[in-house]
């Protein structure tokens, strides 16, 4: 996976808003691709590369809050960046629980919209890097046999070879064996890597 | 009255009494020194003394007058001389003298007294029609008075109508501050991020001038529209006199939606416009038809906020109506009119929503009737209401 130029989405009702925001984040070398409404942008295809959302909370239609969720729901992490003309409470606090990764309020200062999306960028980048070594661990992973993926979870609950072999009922010599696999198909370099990597792994999937 | 008054004064009838006895002393005294010469003139100058008494001095003076004639006569002028007796030969001739008196002093006193009725009853039509003239006088200014008055509470009454009105606006604005808060701040944001987005251009290390000319175009038209905005929102609270002028109703309406809008999408309240292009002009105040159509917008928008299931659409329409009328509606597709409802609508103070003061309404109808149109309510089924009036075109004089 060749990491690509990353890109802003800006959506906003307001033309002279949108033109505006889109002149902003073009000045600074970025690139920007602006919608009308919450369900142009749901039309375009989008690039896998580093991306974040410039929304409007509010826009007839389906609001900011509602692409939010969508969005979510389709399994599409990507940092968004909520504006708003009236920063009501309620909203603010709903939209940073649903992950918002930034609110700010109209008028927004040019600069503080330029370090949001720098972050937002950051984040998505940090965690595409993350999503791409979670499913390089996932795949080595599904790569162990089913006996492999019983000894991993006891190895890494702390559990000595004896006592593996015990729980297992198989020898100590077979548990080795399979131990040695796991070690090798995971390319871990110490017990203690190999932990790691399965929490990863674990908060992983469940996010 | 006040003549009569001071003729039956004390010192008024001992006058008369005294001009009485003067004028039969003198009648004696000229009767006696011309006997000789004339034979007996006391027939006349007694009859003179009798009926000068009587006229100047009404019936008592009168009546002695005659008494002292017939006893001057009797004692003076007939035999025996200086005696009050009468011969019998000469008592039809002093009968005669004195009925004669008598017969003088009544008809005399009869004269003055017809004399002094008619006199009076003069007198008292004069004083009656100075009174009557002066009454009329006073009713006349009271008339005035009260025309003036009534002048005056009409202006109070139009004066206090125009303020309710703006009252009323002010309320409507009030109630979509939210909005108008937005409809300002929208483009004060575009004018920020197009500004910021001009200095971001003019800083790179190579400035893109045509990039940040065009950034600084859309500010300005950003600031353009925020004042614009603006001056729509401080005529509609400041202007409390109406004026009459040529309005575009088309136009009138996509302005004042314009300040509804943010409530419209925070409801998510979609508004269509079906203007019908070629509709002539309406001779009115074009604040008061905004604040006619901004309540029916606000309203249709709060009667939609509990529908879920149905899109929230509010459409305004334009249309002529028979030669020489436009019809402007509104329709909604919200909670709907009951009978009763549509029954109280148009009642000062009768509202079905929590914070409203239920003069919008009542105050609309009022501001379309002065303009010489209707504005009515008809239920749409099953779903919403359709408010609508008329309003006479420009050729069409005001009723």
């Amino acid at each position: 996976m060749k990491e690509q130029d990353p890109i802003v989405f800006v959506i906003d009702d307001d033309r002279m808003i949108r033109d505006g925001l889109q002149s902003l984040i073009r000045s600074v070398g970025l690139r920007v691709e602006a919608f009308a409404s919450a369900q142009d942008f749901l039309g375009t295809k989008r690039p896998d590369t580093p991306a974040c959302l410039v929304l409007d909370v509010r826009m007839p239609g389906l609001s900011g809050l509602d692409l939010q969720l969508k969005l979510r729901d389709a399994g599409i992490p990507i940092p968004v960046i909520f504006i708003t003309g009236h920063g009501d409470i309620p909203m603010s606090v709903r939209a940073m629980k649903e992950g918002a990764h930034e609110f700010l309020t109209k008028p927004v200062r040019g600069q503080d919209l330029l370090d949001a999306v720098q972050k937002a960028l950051a984040s998505d980048r940090e965690l595409r890097q993350e999503r791409r070594e979670a499913n390089e661990i996932r795949a080595r992973f599904e790569s162990l046999t089913p006996r492999e993926k019983e000894v991993l979870e006891l190895v890494v609950a702390g559990l000595l070879n004896k006592q593996i072999a015990d729980q297992l009922r198989m020898s100590e010599l077979t548990v080795k064996t399979h131990r040695a696999h796991v070690m090798e198909k995971t390319q871990a370099e110490s017990l203690a890597h190999l932990v790691r990597m399965s929490e990863k792994l674990k908060t992983g999937t469940r996010k | 009255m006040v003549r009569r008054t001071s003729a039956s004064s004390g010192v008024g009838v001992v006058a008369r009494y005294a001009l009485a006895l003067v004028l039969v002393t003198l009648a004696l005294l000229i009767s006696l020194a011309l006997q000789h010469s004339f034979g007996n003139p006391f027939w006349f100058f007694f009859s003179v003394a009798v009926i000068l008494s009587t006229w100047f001095g009404r019936t008592g003076p009168g009546w002695l007058s005659v008494v002292g004639s017939t006893m001057a006569v009797m004692y003076y002028f007939t035999p025996p001389i200086r005696s009050f007796a009468v011969t019998p030969s000469d008592l039809p001739y002093f009968v005669t003298f004195v009925a004669c008196e008598v017969g003088a002093t009544r008809l005399i006193s009869w004269r003055r007294h017809t004399e002094d009725a008619l006199r009076q009853a003069r007198d008292e039509l004069e004083v009656r029609v100075g009174e009557r003239t002066v009454e009329l006088k006073n009713l006349n200014e009271a008339l005035l008075k009260q025309m003036d008055e009534q002048r005056r509470t009409e202006a109070t009454l139009q004066a206090t109508q125009s303020e309710l009105a703006r009252a009323a606006r002010i309320t409507t604005i009030g109630e979509l501050t939210a909005s108008i808060a937005h409809e300002v701040n929208q483009p004060l944001a575009a004018v920020v991020a197009n500004a910021d987005a001009c200095v971001a251009w003019l800083s790179r290390e190579h400035p893109d001038l045509a990039e940040a000319r065009a950034a600084a175009e859309r500010a300005t038209q950003g600031a353009t529209r925020a004042s614009e905005v603006i001056a729509r929102i401080r005529s509609l609270i400041t202007k409390a006199t109406p004026e009459s002028s040529r309005v575009q109703i088309n136009r009138v309406i996509e302005q004042t939606t314009a300040l509804a809008e943010g409530q419209a999408a925070k409801n998510n309240v979609v508004i269509k416009f079906e203007l019908s292009p070629d509709l002539p002009a309406v001779l009115g105040d074009s604040i008061q038809l905004q604040q006619v159509i901004l309540n029916l917008v606000v309203n249709g928008i709060e009667a939609m906020t509990s529908v879920t299931d149905r899109p929230k659409l509010l459409i305004l329409c334009t249309d002529p109506e028979g030669k020489d009328q436009i019809r402007v509606s509104v329709r909604d597709s919200g909670i709907g009119l009951n009978e009763e409802v549509m029954l109280r609508l148009f009642e000062p103070f009768f509202t079905t929503r929590a914070k409203g003061m239920g003069m919008g309404l009542s105050i609309s109808r009022s501001i379309i009737e002065a303009h010489g149109g209707r504005l009515w309510a008809e239920s749409n089924g099953s779903s919403g209401a359709t408010f609508q009036f008329t309003l006479p075109t420009e050729d069409r004089p005001h009723v």
